[in-house]
This record gives C-alpha cells, sequence and structure tokens, in this order.
C-alpha cells in the first residue's frame, strides 16, 4: 500500500539529498509534485506523484498490488537513502555535484568500475571525500552517481591510477539487472 | 485442394522446414500453397532490427546523429515517424550508451505499430494490460507526453521487473504499476479511456525470431491460449468506459487467437464495434478463416504477415464501446 510521507522521514531524505547536491536542491526536484511511500519490509521505496494522484493513497487497488508509480526517487536502507537511477538526469540541472569523466573512463564507469584520476574530466575543488556526486560524461549525459574518496581540493596531488570516486550505481544497471 | 493432397503437401512442408504437421497443414488451409511456402521462406530469416527513438529522453535529429557516428545504419519506416530500421553492423542494439540513457527502444515494428493505432492522447487513463517487458507502456508514455495515467498490469512477477526497469529507463513518469490477474480488472473500479490488451499468446508469429516454435506447440496450448486471451479481452472491454477504445493485439497468426477471439466478444458486447485502423498498416483479417464465417466487419482488423511485411506476424483489431 502506498501512503504520504511521514515529515521526519521526508527531513532525513532531505537532510541527505540536500548535504550532497546543495541546499533546496530536494525541494527544486519534488516541484509540484507529492512525495508518498511504500514500505517493503526492510527498505522503504520513496516515489513522486501528481498532486492529482494523492487520492490513490490508500487505495486498496483491489487484489492487485502496487508495485511502482510515478517517478522513483529512491530508497531508505537503514538510515541511508540511495537515490534511483532513474532520478539522477532529473537533478543534473540542480547541482553543481558533479564529476566529469573522459570517454574511456565513462565505458569504464558504465561497466560497474570506479573512477580513477586519469579518468577526470573536471571535479569543482568544494567536493568533499565521501560527499556524493553525479557522473557526467563528455557528452554532458549523466551516467550514474559516485562517492568520492577524497577532498575534491586533493585531485592533483593524486596518481594517474588512484581511486577518486567509488561507483554507486551507474546506467549499465539496466542491463545487469534485466540483461 | 483436395484433403488427401493438402495433407500429403502439408506433411513433406513439415519435413522440409522443420514445423510440427498440423501447422503446416493450417498454414494451407489458410493461404493455399503458393503463399505458404512463401511464409515459411520468409520465416527463415529473422525480421530486421528496428528501434524507436524514445522522445521523452532525447530528439529524433540528436540521437540520428549520435548513433551514425557509432556507424549504426538507420533507415526511416515511413509510416511510423518515430520508428527506423537500424544496422548496428554486429553490435548489440542494447550495448550502446545512448540504450543505456533510454534513448531509444529496441522494438519490432507491429509492436510499434500497435500503439501508434492505439492512439493514447495525453491527460487520458490508459490500461495496459499484460505489460511486461514495457516496450508499449513506454510508447504510450511517450505519446501522452508523460501526462495522465497509465495503469500497466502484469502478473510474472520476474518480467515485471524488466517492466520497472525500462520504465525507469526511458523517464516514464506517468505509470502505476500493479502485479495481478487482469482478468480481475472490476476489483480496481477504475474506467479507462483506452484499454491495450496485447495479449499472452502462443507466440506463432515469432517464427522467425524463434525457430523453437517451430516444434514447441500444439493445437493444445493455442485453445490454452485462447482461452485466456478471451478471458482478458471480455475482462478489458467491461472495464473501459463507453466511448473508450480498445486494442486487442497478438503476436500470433493463429485465427483461434485472433478472428475468433474478436468474433466471439463482438457476439457477447453487442455495444462493441471494430473500428478503422489509422495509419492503414498490413493486410485485412480474416472474415472466413478455415471457411468459419465471421462478422464482416473483422475486414478492418489487420494481419502483419513476414512474407508480406517482412516483420513479425501480428493480429491487430481495434475497437470502440459504444
Amino acid at each position: 500500500m502506498v501512503s504520504l510521507i511521514e515529515p521526519h522521514f521526508w527531513d532525513n531524505i532531505k537532510r541527505q539529498i540536500d548535504g550532497d547536491f546543495g541546499e533546496g536542491v530536494t525541494q527544486q526536484l519534488l516541484g509540484d509534485r507529492a512525495p508518498v511511500v511504500i514500505d517493503r519490509g526492510k527498505k522503504q521505496s520513496v516515489y513522486f506523484i501528481p498532486m492529482d494522484w494523492v487520492q490513490l493513497v490508500d487505495s486498496s487497488f483491489g487484489g492487485f498490488r502496487l508495485r511502482y508509480l510515478g517517478t522513483w526517487l529512491g530508497e531508505m536502507s537503514g538510515d541511508t537513502f540511495m537515490l534511483s537511477i532513474g532520478v539522477l538526469a532529473q537533478l543534473e540541472p540542480l547541482t553543481d555535484s558533479k564529476i566529469v569523466v573522459y570517454r574511456r573512463g565513462a565505458e569504464a564507469f558504465t561497466y560497474g568500475r570506479s573512477i580513477i584520476k586519469e579518468s577526470v574530466l573536471s571535479l569543482p575543488d568544494h567536493l568533499r571525500r565521501g560527499q556524493r556526486v553525479l557522473v557526467i560524461d563528455e557528452n554532458g549525459s549523466c551516467i550514474g552517481l559516485a562517492a568520492l574518496a577524497v577532498d575534491a581540493a586533493l585531485l592533483n596531488r593524486l596518481g594517474a591510477e588512484k581511486l577518486v570516486a567509488k561507483n554507486l550505481v551507474d546506467i549499465g544497471w539496466y542491463l545487469r539487472r534485466y540483461g | 485442394m483436395k484433403t488427401k493432397d493438402r495433407k500429403d503437401k502439408a506433411k513433406e512442408l513439415a519435413e522440409r522446414y522443420g514445423y510440427l504437421h498440423y501447422m503446416t497443414e493450417r498454414y494451407l488451409a489458410l493461404w493455399g500453397e503458393r503463399e505458404t511456402i512463401e511464409f515459411l521462406e520468409a520465416c527463415e530469416k529473422p525480421p530486421r532490427t528496428s528501434i524507436r527513438v524514445n522522445t521523452l529522453k532525447t530528439k529524433k535529429d540528436l540521437l540520428m546523429k549520435a548513433l551514425k557516428k557509432k556507424d549504426v545504419i538507420l533507415e526511416d519506416i515511413p509510416w511510423l515517424e518515430d520508428g527506423f530500421y537500424a544496422d548496428f553492423q554486429g553490435f548489440s542494439p542494447g550495448s550502446l550508451t545512448e540504450y543505456m540513457l533510454g534513448q531509444y527502444y529496441v522494438q519490432g515494428v507491429p509492436s510499434m505499430a500497435v500503439v501508434k493505432a492505439l492512439n493514447p492522447q495525453p491527460e487520458e487513463t490508459v490500461f495496459d494490460l499484460a505489460a511486461a517487458p514495457g516496450g508499449k507502456t513506454t510508447h504510450i508514455a511517450q505519446l501522452m507526453d508523460n501526462s495522465g495515467r497509465i495503469i500497466a498490469i502484469e502478473q510474472d512477477r520476474e518480467r515485471i521487473r524488466g517492466l520497472e526497469s525500462n520504465i525507469l529507463r526511458c523517464g516514464v513518469e506517468n505509470s502505476i504499476v500493479l502485479r495481478g490477474d487482469a482478468r480481475k480488472l472490476e476489483e480496481l473500479d477504475i474506467e479507462p479511456d483506452r484499454v491495450l490488451l496485447d495479449a499472452p499468446c502462443s507466440g506463432e508469429g515469432l517464427l522467425a525470431i524463434d525457430p523453437e516454435r517451430k516444434t514447441s506447440k500444439s493445437m493444445a496450448d493455442i485453445r490454452f491460449c485462447a482461452t485466456v486471451e478471451d478471458q482478458l479481452l471480455d475482462a478489458a472491454v467491461r472495464a473501459l468506459r463507453p466511448g473508450g477504445v480498445i486494442l486487442y493485439s497478438t503476436c500470433s497468426i493463429a485465427p483461434e487467437e485472433g478472428e475468433y477471439i474478436v468474433d466471439g466478444m463482438l457476439q457477447k458486447h453487442p455495444d462493441l464495434k471494430i473500428v478503422e485502423i489509422e495509419p492503414d498498416m498490413g493486410v485485412p483479417a480474416f472474415t472466413a478463416p478455415y471457411g468459419v464465417q465471421m462478422d464482416e466487419s473483422l475486414k478492418m482488423a489487420r494481419r502483419m504477415l513476414p512474407h508480406l511485411h517482412g516483420t513479425e506476424g501480428f493480429f491487430i483489431c481495434k475497437m470502440r464501446k459504444e
């Protein structure tokens, strides 16, 4: 069953997304939609739905089981919120928390590999170790999400093969998940 | 052709092309010898790969430019504005970054044609029954410009993962995915404007793609599929709002899964009428398959066939509930 999101739960999500991508970004991403949640036991899936779908909340759908609706924002597991691969492209124009990678690095990333120094085309100096960043290829397409393994300001001190960002999710997931 | 001659010929063709005997005998009864051989020959080679540009994610000209840069050869499909025949020159069509970014969907021509014929409009409520893996769901979303709502129903737990994955990849934001038996649609208490039922079928139209199908299904399998198709279509017609449109299709060439189902439904629901399909495609469906007289309006339904259209075999019928 889908339900409206509890304020403290939503605050936790906002804190995590805004912490990585900038203050107010979650609210901009939400726009004029409503956040809802489907409880899946150990995980809670969060979706954005148009306001005129809100009457669906608490619907039983007869003998049917609700699996997915609207835009999948991501999933809370324990106390960590993981953004869905599908929402990253919507996030891209709202943030500068991005790492741009060369073609070969982008290819390796879509195979599930992490990002090493020689693959990095640009990374804003202010980004910090542990922070999540969007991964952008040379054409400007968002190809996934990574966690920085170093402070961006230290990038130039690293050797060519040193790890810069750990792959969290990439667009190759679509193939790996479904074949 | 006399019955004895037809049986002998059917046996000879079944042996030559590797089919079960009952299949070639049915083809001879439907089409005669010359066309049957054309059909069997056409099924020896797979149809051309085709793709649909996903305009929710990119523009047609941008994708064309990107794919041409990667040596993909594209050719327009004249009556499908977002469709192309695509020669990936040995690469897997799903291996390119543009695919993973959701900029195109690898989809057969009849599958694109079905959604085009359904003609979903922005802000409508559309049911997509037996929706996995989502090629038609994502196409419907594209034509509705991500507005309104698509209730996508699928029963199979594994296949639903593929459906969700494609919805996500293609940037669909107006779908509600439900798992369950679409024969129980009345439990939903929603009257859709349009219904797409691309019914689970015996797959007899996919012989060129799946040669194992030449020997894997019996007449009993076709009858079983026909029973389920009848129940699904009946549930869909009951759910549809008055004035609403239903598109019934199968990737089967068996009249038992096409014309027979629709003819039965027209008798059961006098308020249901077959309407013309636009754009015009394929050839008219049978009105008297195997000599069984059916509703004459079935000539407005369409069949797509490997030997005539270079596609999978498909049956498409559009109906309106008055």
